[in-house]
């Protein structure tokens, strides 16, 4: 297997090999059709969307929370109400939209950008969306019951024991989040194997694109963390369910498991969603600078070892609890740590902008709104690591307005650049310029005025999750200016969904390749064919598109069947082709599988024997998903 | 653009058992996700055994002799299944057919000892931390060697109506990874709620 052929052979496609492609990729149309769609883009899609829907829904809640904290003493919500509405708010934003949108971008991109048709386990990839459909549409519909979870996105025992969280509201939390875990894991592993074993030809590690390492490193996190969340809240979902005693400390047990469990979760959690935003963040500042990014070496490793050190950082949430001396300066090093490879990467990037001509479109405002955020509260944080500062401000707005910083501008402006970026190719339209930079300026001016004044609250004292406060506090003006701020926020994204939905009609059509940028995704039709790329591309350096410019050819795999759904495997490292994968058609089975798997969790809310029930479900709808069809495919 | 012919992929291999196939690479993300959940149950026991006073609360420790057999009958399962996973590398679907029954027939059996073992205990997971988290671990186990045997009865039906060849044998592959793992994974759990209170009490 060479990659240059001895003899240079150029290719002509056949329109009838077009239309067998296109029929063998098909995705059957219509109500049923709907439940039976592997194709990686249809899912990726699905995620995307739904993600964004979580978003809306979830910022509603944060709307009505801040509509109620405008002034003192309000009665616009009540306390029940407010401590559900908080909690729903954390726990949509963190679980049910940003990771789940994060693995949307990742899926739907990824594959495209390292030159495949599909990923590794187009089944599994469905059947991880329906469980988080499943799953998000339980959870928020316990709100419009009135049965949420109202115990924090934390859920802190003993507060979510059975004594203080009588009803079902925990154990819709508890159960719900185990199971969406399930979708993110599947989703982690099918990105893990596609970028490791089905890049294109030629692209080794040392040429992935920068937001395919991001995704890469997001996978193994995930594959690292979600396993503690999951072991944490099952320990909570048998203390409540069976009456265990793991956070009971008359009979022996230790509330604090669930802070370590949590936690040892929850920080790699916001790293997770961090980390596909910094890739984000290098794909745009490439292509809009339009030149090579400086230092991609130094870039992945910081990310990777983002990755590494983020595991090492969970105790600093529980400086306030009282744990010992040593531990807690290991964990004061380890969080002041990050602060250099998150460096390197800001260092990188400067060095990337300085002098290049950028192109100040859309995206490239978000990654630049980006900065000015995310470096207010990356200095915030280095003050929260200190522990005496982190137990003066432990529990108030300080820490509301740092997390907000933090999160927004490190996770939400990428994304919402990078939303602006892969819309041509999503959709084969751009949206609107205009409405672009009136959708960034209002949301970064909203954003500012919104959570800046808290760190002022929280230094005064006005402690979080509490539903008011008296006119004597003082509170009254910075937080309805707050509330101001949040309308204006809220406004900017709406500018963005309402340019989205108009793009779609009376966009510009974009063409393969609008913004010039280097990456595979761009060298196919906007929106792609169902089988992404018409011959799988071979990539020689880590700008392809750019390079073939340059040259004025390119080549490609061939010999691919036109009949089944087939992929190339390449080596781990050098990605040399080692074999073919065939891919499933679609099917209906994953669907039944999440049925099955979601009638037992469900069940679990009010009665164990439903696990008995899921098991033997899931089992019987697993050996269906697997059980081989005759004819028995042979050797080709 | 011109577009070149660059590879041509027509004659190379569309099935592969071994670490070609993504299969292969997603079974084992599968087991190093479960690996993290068999590390997160350990330390949890072990985080609640370090901030007890009495650990177990009884002051004595479970007995060792059936845990031990059914090491020992896991551990003698793997040898089936590695047997059965070689006989089909050299084509043999006998062997396979063979090998994999025998493997279902032990764990069952470790099913039957566990059942009578468990129902023996003088403690409810109710009653403390202690027996929380052992009824919990146990429980968790018991329930993949159960999966484990239901899907690896469905491999045995399969291999005794001939569906696997040397080619054609990712199924088996897959089958006989996840298998080892449920049998390790029982090492630690083993060690730490036999062994554990015997070393760390005294």
């Amino acid at each position: 297997m060479t990659h240059q052929s001895s003899r240079v052979q150029e290719r002509h496609d056949s329109p009838q090999e077009i239309e067998q492609l296109t029929r063998t990729w098909h995705s059957p149309r219509g109500f049923p059709g709907w439940f039976t769609h592997v194709n990686q883009r249809m899912i990726g899609r699905r995620f995307i969307i739904t993600g964004f829907i979580f978003f809306l829904l979830a910022g509603v809640l944060g709307l009505l929370i801040r509509t109620q904290l405008a002034g003192p003493e309000q009665h616009f919500l009540g306390p029940e109400l407010y401590n559900q509405f908080f909690t729903m708010h954390g726990t949509v934003m963190m679980f049910f939209f940003a990771i789940p949108v994060m693995e949307g971008f990742a899926i739907y991109v990824v594959p495209l950008m390292v030159g495949t048709r599909d990923m590794a386990f187009p089944r599994l990839n469905a059947f991880g969306y329906y469980i988080y459909l499943i799953g998000g549409i339980v959870l928020f519909g316990s709100l419009l019951v009135g049965m949420a979870p109202d115990a924090g996105w934390f859920n802190y025992v003993p507060l979510a024991g059975k004594e203080y969280s009588p009803g079902y509201g925990v154990d819709i939390w508890t159960t719900m989040i185990t199971f969406i875990e399930v979708s993110a894991l599947t989703a982690a592993v099918e990105l893990i194997v596609t970028i490791l074993r089905l890049r294109a030809p030629g692209m080794s590690l040392n040429r992935m694109p920068p937001f395919v390492w991001a995704a890469l490193v997001m996978s193994f996190m995930i594959v690292f963390a979600m396993p503690a969340v999951i072991v944490s809240s099952t320990l909570l979902i048998l203390d409540r369910l069976v009456d265990t005693q793991f956070f009971l400390v008359e009979s022996g047990g230790q509330p604090l498991l669930w802070q370590h469990l949590f936690w040892f979760f929850g920080h790699p959690e916001v790293y997770i969603i961090l980390v596909p935003a910094l890739g984000m963040i290098s794909t745009i500042i490439i292509t809009f600078t339009g030149r090579p990014i400086f230092g991609y070496t130094a870039l992945v490793l910081s990310v990777v070892s983002i990755g590494f050190v983020s595991f090492g950082l969970w105790v600093h949430h529980m400086f306030t609890t009282g744990l010992p001396q040593l531990g807690m300066s290991f964990f004061t090093a380890a969080s002041v740590t990050i602060a250099i490879p998150s460096g390197v990467q800001i260092f990188c990037w400067i060095a990337s902008l300085w002098g290049a001509k950028i192109r100040f479109a859309t995206p490239m405002l978000w990654v630049l709104g980006f900065f000015a955020i995310f470096v207010i509260g990356g200095l915030t944080g280095v003050m929260i690591a200190s522990i005496p500062f982190d137990t003066q401000v432990h529990d108030t707005f300080f820490l509301v307005a740092h997390f907000h910083y933090v999160l927004i501008g490190g996770a939400v402006f990428p994304l919402m650049g990078a939303l602006y970026y892969w819309w041509p190719k999503f959709t084969g339209r751009l949206m609107s310029e205009a409405g672009g930079k009136w959708s960034f300026w209002l949301a970064f001016i909203g954003f500012n005025i919104t959570f800046f004044p808290m760190h002022q609250l929280g230094l005064e004292g006005m402690p979080r999750r509490v539903y008011t406060y008296t006119a004597e506090m003082g509170w009254g003006d910075l937080n309805s200016l707050s509330t101001l701020g949040s309308f204006v926020l809220a406004a900017g994204f709406m500018v963005t969904l309402i340019n989205a939905v108009w793009s779609l009609y009376r966009g510009q059509p974009a063409g393969e390749n609008p913004w010039n940028a280097p990456t595979l995704e761009w060298a196919t039709a906007s929106p792609p064919p169902a089988y992404n790329y018409r011959h799988i591309p071979i990539v020689e350096s880590r700008w392809p598109l750019w390079d073939w410019q340059c040259r004025g050819e390119r080549s490609v795999v061939t010999g691919l069947s036109h009949q089944q759904r087939e992929i190339v495997i390449t080596s781990v490292l050098d990605a040399d082709p080692v074999g073919v994968q065939i891919l499933p058609s679609p099917t209906i089975w994953p669907f039944i599988a999440a049925v099955a798997a979601s009638s037992g969790f469900i069940g679990l809310i009010f009665h164990p024997v439903f696990f008995v029930m899921g098991f033997f479900l899931v089992f019987f709808a697993l050996v269906g998903w697997f059980w081989p069809r005759r004819p028995w495919k042979e050797e080709a | 653009m011109r577009v070149i012919n660059g590879i041509d992929a027509t004659n190379m291999s569309r099935l592969h058992p071994d670490q070609r196939a993504p299969l292969w690479w997603g079974i084992l993300g599968l087991i190093t996700i479960e690996s993290a959940v068999v590390l997160a149950f350990c330390v949890s026991y072990l985080y609640l055994a370090a901030h007890a006073e009495v650990w177990p609360p009884s002051g004595t420790a479970p007995p060792l002799l059936w845990p031990s057999i059914n090491l020992g009958l896991l551990l003698l399962s793997c040898m089936t299944m590695y047997s059965a996973g070689q006989g089909i590398n050299h084509g043999n679907k006998r062997r396979l057919a063979i090998g994999v029954t025998t493997s279902v027939l032990l764990a069952s059996l470790v099913l039957v000892l566990r059942t009578k073992e468990l129902m023996a205990y003088d403690f409810s997971w109710q009653d403390h931390a202690y027996g929380s988290i052992v009824w919990t671990i146990s429980g968790f186990h018991y329930v993949h060697v159960t999966s484990m045997v239901l899907g690896s009865t469905a491999i045995a039906i399969l291999a005794w109506r001939g569906y696997f060849t040397r080619e054609r044998q990712i199924g088996v592959v897959v089958d006989t990874n996840y298998w080892y793992f449920v049998c390790i994974a029982w090492v630690p759990f083993y060690l730490l709620l036999y062994w554990g209170p015997r070393l760390y009490g005294n």
